[in-house]
């Protein structure tokens, strides 16, 4: 547990009458890229508000590179960057002006981060269009890089490639995938199995608000038999 | 300091889009061009009128309205008879607007005294706008004045016998004596009252707008969710909401203000109704009324913080605004129609609850010398914004900035939405 950049310990959350999550315990090691799958509803996204403080817990623990969310939210904060599902960017921005505005939370001087920004996002000349003007998949793309030119120690991505054509999805895995390094770690959520099994180090499969299994992809199929992590799922939450 | 004037500077560039800004600059445009008509109107009356003159009377009192039109007018056609319809076509082509038409009789009839000299006047009227039928009322002003000439001239009568009686007015307002009418008085007054609440209930409304627009545009473009995860305390970023958003509410409203004044200036032309010196506000009370209006606004923003944060979108966020706009109206017409003082006392007590009441009614309470109202009341708004800011900050620290859940309020908004 020493390497682990990310502890989560028996988190409990409970909108009105639905028990949105009920115990949800696991750990994501440095270095390596976590994924959380599980249908709609089964709580993947509160877990990952949670872990990136915009939600609070009823129970349990988050730690996030040693700081516990829930006391010590902006030490946390400075060491995480959140993409959440289908965000976009201030209209009124360029998608240079967009990193350039995210950089300067983390850098006095934001060049260096910004120029590794550009490259990231790989939007030619529409990095200085407004970000009104953006796709679905180029708003992707910035904010993605915006995620991750800051190099934080977690980066949490909520579905990625979530409604991307093939391309798209294609550039946004193979950034995800050159990520992780000593000190860099991802944690992201999806629907898609094929997806996490070609991204993700290990798997957590999360359902009604519980995790139902850990491990790395090729242990979760020798574990249930299976040729793929859909039919895994299928028959852990069977 | 540098994240906070980041921050104020995105909330401002993101308010400061076309969408926001063309709708806050097309009413000022529409007062000012108003006004500009209404000037325009007054400056059309105030024209010395282009006429024409048949006078077949031949003595002095046709010879009097002649001259008459001849110094306070222009005449543009002139003759002592012939067809009347090709002497107005002349007068037309000349650039007149009216023929006066003094038959041969005129005199006569005045001196007898058993009927009025007649006089026929024919106005060409080729556009019908307020401009037009403005300009062409100043003949007849010019035929009163030829009136009053003929009349001393028939009975020998001074000017001041004409106007035998002159009143001299003495007004007690609130205890004090003015020397001007009830009615001049109340001109003045009336201006002012009317102007000062308006323009503080423009200054609540816009600058709440801008920061409901701000949370709406927030939550509908899903930016909010990124900027709460970023390593900046979550008052900071309340902090910068409500002063990037005052700061455009406060431009809008300025130039509100300008295309107010510029509109009453029009109305009145642009002799203003000034209030005798002795209810004439010093710099002490300006920056008492300008205290309250400062706390007023800080209260209104983070009310209406908090009220952006229970918006879906931006269209839930512009309906979101109704209930802080019925809060900033109802003390403006409340007192623009009544004195606070006289108010019964429910009436008192639910105006006083109300925080943007106070900068209403501090000029007036200034300028009759009772300042312990306003004094109470800027105490009650300080405790009110620093409990709406409060709240706002609690708000932005709860679940609820993310969910957008109000428990039984947001039930409750979610009615007032659909």
């Amino acid at each position: 547990m020493a390497d682990s950049v990310v502890t989560v310990d028996g988190l409990r959350k409970r909108y009105g009458d639905v028990q949105a999550l009920d115990g949800v315990t696991f750990d994501v090691q440095r270095g390596e890229i976590f994924g959380l799958v599980g249908p709609n509803g089964a709580g993947k996204s509160t877990t990952l508000r949670i872990i990136s403080t915009l939600l609070g817990a009823d129970d349990g623990t988050v730690t996030v590179c040693g700081a516990d969310v829930e006391d010590h939210p902006n030490e946390a904060r400075g060491a995480l960057r959140y993409v959440p599902e289908e965000a976009g960017a201030y209209e009124n921005f360029t998608g240079r002006q967009y990193l350039d505005f995210i950089a300067s939370f983390y850098a006095d001087d934001t060049g260096p981060m910004v120029d590794r920004g550009v490259e990231v996002a790989n939007l030619g000349d529409r990095i200085d269009s407004k970000t009104s003007e953006y796709s679905k998949g180029m708003t992707r793309k910035l904010l993605l890089a915006a995620g991750v030119m800051t190099e934080p120690q977690l980066a949490i991505l909520d579905e990625p490639t979530s409604g991307l054509d093939v391309r798209n999805a294609r550039q946004i895995r193979d950034v995800v995938k050159d990520f992780p390094g000593a000190d860099r770690s991802v944690i992201l959520s999806s629907h898609n199995m094929l997806e996490v099994e070609y991204l993700c180090d290990r798997v957590g499969l999360l359902d009604e608000g519980r995790i139902v299994d850990v491990g790395t992809p090729a242990e979760l199929l020798d574990s249930y038999g299976t040729e793929n992590l859909e039919d895994a799922f299928l028959e852990a939450t069977a | 300091m540098r994240t906070f004037t980041r921050l104020v500077w995105k909330e401002m560039r993101e308010l400061l889009r076309p969408q926001y800004i063309l709708p806050l600059l097309f009413v000022p445009i529409v007062f000012i061009a108003l006004g500009q008509g209404f000037g325009g109107l007054d400056e059309a009356a105030s024209e010395p009128p282009e006429v024409g003159i048949v006078n077949e009377d031949d003595d002095r009192y046709g010879d009097l309205v002649e001259a008459t039109f001849n110094e306070s007018g222009e005449v543009v056609y002139r003759s002592e008879g012939g067809n009347h319809e090709r002497a107005l076509n002349e007068t037309v082509d000349q650039g007149g607007t009216a023929l006066i038409v003094i038959p041969e009789n005129f005199t006569e009839r005045i001196e007898s005294g058993q009927a009025p000299g007649q006089v026929q006047l024919y106005t060409v009227v080729d556009a019908v706008s307020l401009t037009d039928i403005a300009s062409t009322g100043q003949v007849e002003n010019v035929l009163q004045t030829a009136e009053t000439q003929i009349t001393v001239n028939a009975t020998g009568a001074s000017p001041q016998q004409l106007d035998p009686v002159e009143t001299s007015y003495t007004t007690d307002v609130k205890g004090t004596r003015i020397d001007q009418s009830p009615g001049t008085l109340s001109g003045a007054f009336t201006s002012q009252f009317i102007f000062i609440p308006v323009i503080i209930m423009l200054v609540i409304i816009f600058s709440g707008q801008m920061v409901i627009n701000s949370m709406g545009m927030e939550k509908e473009n899903k930016t909010l969710e990124t900027l709460l995860t970023m390593p900046v305390k979550r008052r900071t970023i309340v902090a910068a909401k409500l002063v990037g958003s005052a700061a455009i509410g406060l431009l809008a409203a300025g130039i509100m203000t300008v295309a107010l004044r510029e509109y009453q200036s029009g109305i009145t032309g642009g002799e203003g109704s000034s209030l005798p010196d002795v209810f004439a506000l010093g710099i002490a009370d300006y920056a008492i009324v300008g205290v309250a209006i400062f706390f007023a606004v800080v209260g209104a923003l983070a009310l209406a913080l908090v009220l952006g944060i229970f918006a879906g979108d931006r269209q839930g966020a512009q309906l979101l605004l109704f209930p802080l706009s019925i809060l900033a109206i109802a003390p403006a017409f409340a007192t623009m129609f009544a004195d606070f003082s006289t108010l019964s006392l429910p009436f008192k007590a639910l105006l006083f609850a109300i925080p943007f009441t106070h900068p209403v009614i501090a000029p007036k309470q200034l300028m009759f010398g009772d300042p312990m109202l306003v004094y109470l009341g800027i105490a009650y708004e300080a405790v009110f914004a620093v409990a709406a800011i409060g709240l706002a900050v609690y708000v932005f620290n709860s679940d609820r900035v993310i969910t957008g859940n109000a428990g039984r309020l947001g039930r409750w908004l979610s009615k007032l939405q659909r």
